[in-house]
This record gives C-alpha cells, structure tokens and sequence, in this order.
C-alpha cells in the first residue's frame, strides 16, 4: 500500500512542477509568441538556487566532497524565493535577443544555442555547481523536524506544490486577461504591427520572460527539494522541446491547455514510463520517448495545430445578437448597414477641440533609404500641413510605402531628418512615435488574426490603464470599467463601419475588403495626431472607398491630419489637396491634382504610364 | 601549428554541412534543426555498407544519397505542405525540432547507444608546413575543396545556379520571371542534402568513433558559420565554417580544450545580437 502512496506523491509533484513550467512557457510562447527554445535554463537556474541557498557552506557539507557557490542554509520559504528572483533574473541577458529587429525563429535559436552553451559550462567548470556530477543532498525543507521519507510528508509537499500552481494559475490568469494580456497576443500575432501601435515590443518580451522565469525558477526549486539532486543531465536542451510538445498538444494560448499538456505529455510520457523493464538494449525505451514527443510535435502540429484545448475566443462585445454572417464583400450591403454619417467622431476619437491652422505638423528634411547600396529613396523633404488630407502618388517602385514606413519609423532612414511638431524624431523608435500621435497602416494584411474584430479595435487605444504589466496586475477594479468605456466606444465605430455582426468573430477569417475596413478603424482609434495611410483603399469597393474619403475629409476638419498613399487617382482627385508625387525615390512635384495635370515631367511620369 | 591542422579539418567538413545549411534557408527560409539528424543517418547508413565489406570510400555514395534523398523528402513531404499553410515561421523550425528527435532517436532505437567506426586506414602522416596530417585527412580535405570549387562553379556559371540564386532573392518575382521555382527548390534540397550526406559521412570519418547522438550539437556549429557569413549566403557560410573550425580548434590549443567550442557559442550569440544578417550582409526590406 504503501509503495503505491509514495509513487502516487510522486506523481502529484512532477505533475505540479510540470504543470507550473508549461504554464510559464505557454505565458511566452502561447500568448506573447516569444519562442523560448532555452526555457529549461530558467527552471534549472531555479533549481541549483534554492539548493545552494539551502545548503551548508561546500567546505563544510560532508566532507566538503562537492563545490559550489553560496551554501547559506536559508530556511524555506527563502530559497524557493530565492529560485524565483534568479530565474527572473536570468532573463535579462536575453532582452536583446527579443528586441522587436530580430525575426522570431532568429531569437529562438539564440536562447536554444544560450541553453546548450550554458549546459556546457556548468558541466566543464567544476567549481560553480560541482560539474557534470550536479549537487546532491540537497536539504528538503523542514527535514531537520520533520522526516521527508515519510508518506504524510511527501503528500504535504505535494499539497504545497499544487497550492502554488493553482496560485500561479490565477496570477498569469489575472495578467492574460487584461488590456495588458491583450496587447501580448497582439504582439504574437503580427508584431510590427503592434509596434506600429505603439507597444513597446522589447519591453514587454523581456517582461513576460522575466515573469515565465522566475515561474519556471519555483518550479525548480519545487522539483529540487523533492529529488534532492540536480545535475547537467536533467536539463539538456532537449528538455525544453518535451515543455513544447506539451503545450501545442495541451494547447497554445489556454492555461488549461498547458496544465493538460503537462499531465498527458511529460508526467504521462516520463513519469509513467519510467518503471517500464529494459528490453533488448538499455537506450530503447528512452530512445523511443523521444521519437514519441517528436511524432507528438510533427502530428498535432498538422491535425491539430491548436491543440486539445484551443485558445478560447474572448467575447467583448455584447452588441451582435445574431451570428456572424459568412465573410462578404458585398460593398452595398455594408453600406446599407453602416452609418458613417452619424459617427461622432470628436467624442469617439478624443479629438477634442478642432483647432486648424494648417502649421506644417509632419516634416522631412533630406530623408534618404538605401538597401544594400541601391538607393530606393533620395533627398526627401516634404512638409505636411495640420489638418490636411495629403496624398502621394507615384509608380510602383518610387519610394512611396518606404517613404511612409521612414516617417512612422518601422524602417530606420539612412540619411535626413524628421520633425514631428518641430521635434526632431528621427532617432526616435516607431512605438514610441505611435504614443505620440504618428499612426500609420499597412499594405498588407495586418489584422491581429487571433484576436477578434473588437479586440483588433480595443487593443489600439493609447493610454489603457490596464495595458502594462502593473496595471494588469491590479485587476478588473482597477481597469474593468475603464476597458468596457472602451468597448462601448469600439462597438459605435463598427456599427458606424456596418461590420457590428462580426465584433466577436476572428479578424483573421474576415474577407480581405473587410480587413481592410478592420485596419482603418483600428488605426483611428489610435487616436492619431498624424495618420499615414498606405494604399487603405485597396481591395475596398469604390463606392465605399468614397464613403470612407468622406470620412477622412470629416476628420481633417475636426483636427486629424491624414498622408495618405494612394494608387486610385479618383481618390486624390476627390479627396487629397496638396498631392505629393514621388518618382525615382525623390519629389518630384508637389501640388493639387489640376496643378499636377498640367505638369509635363508628373504626366510623363506618372499619370500616362 | 598541429591545431591549425585540427582547425582546417574541422573548418572543411563544416564548411560542406554549412553551404547545404544555408542553402536550405535561401531557398524555403527554413532553419532546418533536423539538418544534423540526416548527417548521421547518413553516417550509419555508409557505416553499414562499410560493415557489408563495401571499402570506406566506396560506402560514401551511399551516405550521400541517403542525405539527398531524406533531405529531399523532408522538405517534400513536411515543410512544404505546413508552409502551404502559411504558417508562423517559427511552426516550421519548431516541426523540424520534432523531425531531429525522430531521426535522431529513432536512428538509435534501431543501431543502440554504442561507438561505431569505419574500417578504414589513417594512412601515412604527412607533414606540411608544420602540419601533421594523415592520409585519410588529406583525402577529406581534397573532397571538401573539389566540392567547394563545384558548388561555386554551380552558383556562378550554371542556369540552374542562376535559378537558384533568383528564387533565393525573391521566391514570387523568380516564378514570375519564368523560373520553375518548385523544381528549382527541390533541386536545391536535393543537392544541399546531398552535402548534408556528405559531411556526415566525413564528419564521422574525422571524429573516428561516432554514435546515433554524436551529431546533435553540432547544429550550434552550422548555425554560428552560418549566422557569421549571412543566412541565405554560401560564400558567407564558406567564410562562416573556416573562422569557427579554426577559431574553435586554435582556442582549444591555448585555453581549456572542453570550453573549445564557447568561442562558436559567442560567435553566434555576438552575431544574432549585433549583426543578424551577417559581417557582410545588411537588413533585407520588408
């Protein structure tokens, strides 16, 4: 009976531990989209903290028979606390590998490299953590009054390790499920565009792989009171793939998920299998587990690349009582719908008061780009004009869209200065031009495919008191009444735009005319000073596309200054004054559109060809 | 001087694996993980032609279109159809992270945990230029550069090679151009696996004794080459593979020989951290 109950407390506490690392990985990967290929580090870290935190001094422990640094004897809870700060802690060389330059893939293979590379230190150099034969007799906490073999102690722990998951659960709960959490997948489902408005993308990596650090850190500190050893063995790279396979099969983006792919993948698969006899050779068995988690990868990634438990869909919107009707693009049933007439934009979009007196707003002086030594913009200097809609045109390849992409600053300039409001902002990064009021769309697709319509437009208002780490941290009270505001305010540009029935349906199956809709409400409730717009009419019906001019001209009146890239010359004619033409990476003229019709150099360049 | 010699073997051989690494991300933008599990199938399957009493040399073959054609398979049969799926970048790399398990472990569940060896010669030891190398190295290193030299005369003065180079650049403007990009992605496989067989099969000849896990980490090798002369570059992995084969081999003569391969570590960590698109390389548009 007895046999049983131990082995049955073994399994409570790896499931914990398990449960509580894959809830720390699936925090970065599964909703911050932060690949981290070397989280076993992080636990391991945590783990070889609170044993050197609880052990005696090396010299003095048994003879002195292993090495390592610290040795403090602190009683618990310190060192498991302790394990949490050093994991968190290590997190913090990595905030250059997650800087917003670096492609997703690239980073991952820097913290899987980090991982092994760590891996081989600690092995070859004895004196940190003892070397490749690990640190054993690590103390279990209270054994001194309180017999660690016993049955009743060991279902203790157990009870402990399962109190602080269900404790960790809640917390990254509470973090996940506000504006905060929001603006994280956000960022994992297109990260330049989260950037684009105004998320600071490094910080908010580097936060959350603070954070699944020091949780990943506990659970090793759990794990190593309970073996009382830890060693360069227990946590090879390769680790950190088996805490993968359980997430995409538990479920990417779900806590639930995580906790179910814990028990299933590396409790069911390691623990359970651990007392399977050796057959015809010793490597076998452990040879066959990770052919097991690699099938597990490649399979679920193809049949069920959600997982078991897919990401649940966030329902904001109240408002749409009947279903989603299916992806449309008819032009006349959304205008028949909607009515962009009645928005009031000036309480919408916080315009306040409109105050146009046409002062140059947005400038460039000398503003270059060249890529590998082909110069694809040259001696740019334009200026924009408060409360005016500016267009530019010109042919494929003028230099428009990297133009527009230099003054929002997704693409550093190589050469010139530009001036936001007099200020020098050149050097400035795109989010935090964002915060200030510079707001650009995309080309390309670039709705937030996870994340539904209403959550698209919600996730974009600037100044959320529930959209930082801390503030997320303070809960619903602090921000719940604040975020439903918001909604509600959301809910009346839709209805405005005729797309109300798909609040709470995905962005990313909506029709491409519908995105595109989607990106343009999106970036007004970003409550732009300046909004760049790069070719917003494509794929939109030309009715439509009218309607909305009218509304970009209604929103020059009331304050908002518009640049917009367009290749719909009816658009410009109807809409843009002053035009800026671009041809060859250089301005070629400037003026309004019966101006530039009697210009030959801009007819030959442009308007005939 | 002996260590140079060291370096220049291991700068060779890597430089084989690097090229067809490269070559893999040039062409589908893939970081293939599982590239160093199809190194050592390869291996295995010369060593077992080798066992059967073909010569050493006369097994290489076999490990060659053992690389090409689970190279190319993978690429057919995996990447592909979860790329037509437009997914994150990372689902592909994370795919070929399971796929090196199963290559990896499967290979050992079938040949077990233990070292293996090629029937083989060291041959006699030359000395040149204050190098020792044996025979069995010589050979190698003439293999690598006859390759070398042949992968540049490819890229250089061949249509195929031109394709290559333009589906590399742009996927969608080569197709557009009249380029069969799927043949030509396919080819590319076909060959770079056909290196990844070969520096298998040399890299475990170089090592002596090899077993199914010798080659796990030697993707941090091929990534820091890689990453040091460009992703997507094979001159640049050329460059890549003789800085790390001779900066980790020399380092190894002078400081602690098991921290040998730190200096790859750094290299790659330096250079996704400050230069991501290589010494020479510049930041693609977007």
């Amino acid at each position: 009976m007895s046999a049983y109950a131990f082995y049955f407390a073994t399994i409570l506490i790896y499931a914990a531990v398990d449960a509580m690392a894959c809830l720390a990985l699936n925090v970065e990967f599964g909703f911050a989209g932060i690949s981290n290929f070397g989280f076993i580090i992080f636990q391991s870290a945590g783990a070889y903290a609170a044993a050197v935190l609880s052990m005696p001094r090396a010299a003095t422990s048994n003879g002195g028979f292993q090495s390592y640094i610290l040795g403090w004897s602190l009683p618990w809870p310190l060192p498991w606390i302790g394990a949490a700060v050093v994991g968190g802690l290590l997190a913090l060389p990595f905030v250059f590998l997650v800087g917003k330059r670096l492609r997703g893939d690239f980073a991952a293979v820097g913290l899987l490299v980090s991982a092994v590379l760590l891996n081989v230190l600690v092995k070859d150099f004895v004196p940190f953590l003892n070397g490749a034969a690990g640190i054993s007799i690590v103390p279990a906490p209270f054994q001194s009054i309180w017999n660690p073999q016993g049955v009743a102690y060991q279902f203790a722990y157990g009870g402990v390790a399962i109190v602080l998951t269900i404790l960790v659960y809640f917390l990254l709960r509470r973090i996940t499920e506000s504006p905060y959490g929001r603006s994280l997948r956000a960022m994992r489902d297109n990260d330049i565009v989260a950037d684009s408005l105004g998320k600071n993308l490094r910080l908010n990596r580097t936060s959350m792989l603070v954070l699944g650090g020091a949780v990943a850190g506990l659970s090793g500190a759990i794990l190593v009171g309970f073996i009382s050893l830890w060693a360069p063995g227990a946590w090879g790279y390769a680790e950190t793939i088996v805490f993968f396979a359980a997430i995409i099969v538990g479920g990417a983006g779900n806590h639930k998920g995580a906790i179910l792919g814990a028990i299933l993948v590396p409790v069911g698969f390691e623990e359970a299998t651990r007392y399977i006899p050796p057959l015809a050779n010793p490597t076998l068995v452990p040879s066959l587990q990770w052919v097991a988690i690699g099938l597990l990868i490649v399979l679920f990634l193809w049949f069920r690349p959600d997982g078991i438990l897919p990401e649940r869909r966030r329902i904001l919107s109240r408002k749409p009582t009947a279903p989603p009707l299916p992806p449309s693009d008819d032009p006349d049933a959304l205008i028949q719908i909607g009515n962009l007439e009645g928005l009031d934009f000036g309480h919408l979009l916080r315009l306040g008061e409109p105050t146009n007196d046409h002062r140059v707003i947005l400038s460039t002086q000398g503003l270059s780009k060249s890529f590998n030594g082909v110069t694809v913009v040259e001696d740019v200097s334009i200026e924009i004009r408060q409360g005016r809609v500016t267009g530019m045109i010109g042919p494929n390849g003028a230099g428009k869209s990297t133009t527009l992409a230099m003054l929002a600053g997704t693409l550093p300039s190589s050469a010139g200065r530009i001036f936001l409001e007099g200020e020098d902002i050149t050097a400035m990064s795109s989010h935090k031009r964002a915060q200030a009021g510079l707001v650009r769309t995309f080309q390309l697709a670039s709705e937030f495919k996870k994340l539904t319509v209403m959550e698209n437009l919600v996730s974009a208002i600037p100044n959320q008191s529930g959209d930082s780490f801390w503030g997320s941290l303070r809960g619903r009270r602090h921000w719940g009444s604040e975020d439903k505001a918001n909604i509600e305010r959301a809910e009346e540009v839709l209805e405005g735009f005729g797309l109300t029935q798909y609040a709470n349906a995905y962005a990313g199956g909506l029709s491409g005319g519908q995105r595109r809709l989607v990106e343009i409400m999106r970036s007004l409730l970003a409550e732009p000073k300046v909004l760049l717009l790069d070719e917003p009419m494509a794929g939109v019906h030309p009715n439509l596309a009218h309607k909305i001019g009218d509304q970009l001209t209604r929103l020059s009146e009331g304050g908002m200054t518009i640049l917009m890239v367009e290749h719909e010359l009816a658009i410009m004619d109807a809409f843009c004054d002053p035009v800026i033409v671009l041809a060859e990476g250089r301005v070629l003229a400037e003026g309004t559109m019966a101006e530039l019709r009697q210009m030959p150099e801009v007819v030959e360049a442009y308007l005939v060809g | 001087m002996s260590s140079f010699g060291f370096g220049l073997m291991t700068a060779a051989v890597l430089a084989i694996a690097t090229v067809g690494f490269t070559m893999q991300f040039a062409v589908t933008n893939v970081l293939n993980l599982a590239y160093g599990s199809i190194m050592i199938n390869s291996a295995f399957v010369a060593y077992y032609a080798n066992a059967h009493g073909v010569t050493a040399w006369a097994s290489l073959p076999f490990g060659v279109a053992t690389g090409a054609a689970a190279s190319w398979a993978l690429n057919r049969f995996v990447f592909t159809p979860f790329q037509r799926r437009n997914p994150a970048p990372i689902t592909v790399v994370i795919v070929a992270l399971g796929v090196d398990l199963i290559g990896t472990f499967g290979l050992q569940a079938i040949v077990g945990g233990s070292y293996v060896s090629y029937h083989q010669s060291q041959g006699h030891e030359y000395h040149i230029v204050g190098m020792f190398l044996s025979g069995l190295q010589l050979i190698i290193l003439a293999i690598c550069a006859v390759v070398l030299v042949t992968i540049h005369w490819l890229l250089r003065y061949t249509r195929l090679g031109k394709a290559m180079r333009a589906t590399s650049a742009n996927p969608n403007l080569a197709r557009n151009s009249g380029v069969k990009t799927q043949f030509i992605i396919s080819t590319t496989w076909l060959i770079s696996g056909a290196l990844c067989g070969l520096a298998g099969v040399v890299f475990a000849m170089n090592t002596g004794v090899f077993e199914a896990t010798s080659a796990q980490l030697y993707i941090v090798l091929l990534l820091a080459a890689m990453f040091l002369g460009g992703p997507g570059e094979p001159y640049g992995a050329m460059f890549g593979a003789l800085v790390i084969g001779l900066s980790t081999e020399i380092s190894a003569a002078y400081v602690n020989p098991q921290y040998k391969e730190v200096i790859a570590f750094v290299a790659l960590l330096g250079m996704l951290t400050f230069r991501p698109y290589g010494i020479f390389g510049s930041e693609k548009t977007l």
